[in-house]
């Protein structure tokens, strides 16, 4: 269960557990959150690429390392943005990962159509029962 | 208590974000080129609650965890009213759009559920021509839940946004060089007055 997100859009992972993960999703016209941002101008936001790759991300990590524990998105070294996405689009992001134990490390290359629209670093911890 | 006259930002006139990702509610305290500290109200009405089961548990507790994602856009509109109140033109297809270009040292720290009210502050770091970094905390209650080292949000005019022009042809178009997603619409306000609830 990896509780409530922003976006509805399917995420699909290639080739999991391999070095370099790839994931994709496709920005439907129809993600509500283009709706207010903006009306009459919808372009997928910033934090909405982040979030596809947050959640593709934790499609490829492994089980926490004991039961009642879950990953979580415990920071975001950096991201930038390099162009805009609109719905339509087809993102694609190659996943590399670093780090063991309880903290990891996935640096992400963000690409549509038109070439590379994001780089992201984003740093996953397990949390919960001891 | 609070009523409308305190609302003296008026958030929908300076965001161009509408529902579902206006994510600001109020300005409590606004020094202008400087700082604000900005609420926003998490509530379950939200449509990202639309999909969860009834009684969702997880390992560790309820999973009705605001996005993280989410708590990080709430705090760059509070940022990109910062920069860009007293903007004459706020509407998002005649004025500039504000883009988020770069985030960097975010850290989250505890959960937020529905019924917290986010506490934002930002601090405007430095303005050059038409990009901004910000840095600042969200907090709830007397929890930091959020820490940002630094976010730049960059004004672009939305025009020169391939999607504004012909938003069904959008995937064919040429894309600006940098710019892309989260925060607002507007220019660099500079209005001279201080704004306090």
């Amino acid at each position: 269960m990896t509780g409530c997100s922003p976006i509805r859009g399917a995420i699909e992972v290639a080739g999991p557990g391999a070095g370099r993960p790839r994931i994709t999703m496709r920005v439907g016209a129809d993600e509500p959150i283009l709706a207010g941002h903006f009306p009459g101008l919808p372009i997928f936001p910033g934090v909405a690429v982040v979030e596809f790759v947050r959640r593709g991300a934790l499609a490829t990590l492994a089980e926490p390392s004991r039961p009642g524990r879950r990953w979580v998105l415990s920071g975001i070294g950096s991201v930038r943005f390099l162009a805009p996405v609109f719905p339509g689009d087809i993102l694609t992001a190659d996943l590399s990962w670093s780090g063991e134990g309880t903290t990891r490390r996935c640096a992400a290359s963000v690409t549509t159509g038109r070439g590379e629209v994001a780089r992201a670093k984003l740093t996953f911890t397990e949390r919960g029962a001891a | 208590m609070t009523g409308p006259a305190d609302g003296a930002v008026p958030v929908r006139r300076v965001l161009p974000h509408r529902y579902p990702m206006l994510l600001v509610d109020r300005v409590v305290e606004l020094v202008p080129e400087r700082s604000v500290t900005a609420l926003k109200a998490v509530t379950g009405n939200e449509p990202w609650y639309g999909e969860l089961p009834d009684c969702p548990e997880g390992p560790d507790g309820p999973v009705d965890d605001y996005p993280a994602v989410l708590l990080l856009e709430s705090w760059c509109q509070s940022a990109a009213v910062l920069g860009t109140i007293g903007e004459p033109e706020p509407h998002v297809l005649r004025g500039r759009v504000p883009l988020l270009g770069g985030v960097s040292a975010v850290s989250f720290a505890g959960r937020v559920h529905p019924g917290d009210v986010l506490v934002h502050r930002v601090d405007l770091v430095r303005r050059l021509a038409d990009t901004m970094i910000f840095a600042g905390t969200s907090a709830v209650g007397a929890v930091t839940v959020m820490t940002v080292g630094s976010v730049v949000l960059a004004l672009r005019p939305a025009a020169d946004l391939p999607g504004a022009a012909a938003p069904a042809d959008a995937a064919g178009a040429a894309a600006p060089a940098d710019a892309a997603g989260a925060a607002t619409d507007d220019r660099p306000g500079r209005p001279g007055r201080s704004v306090r609830r």
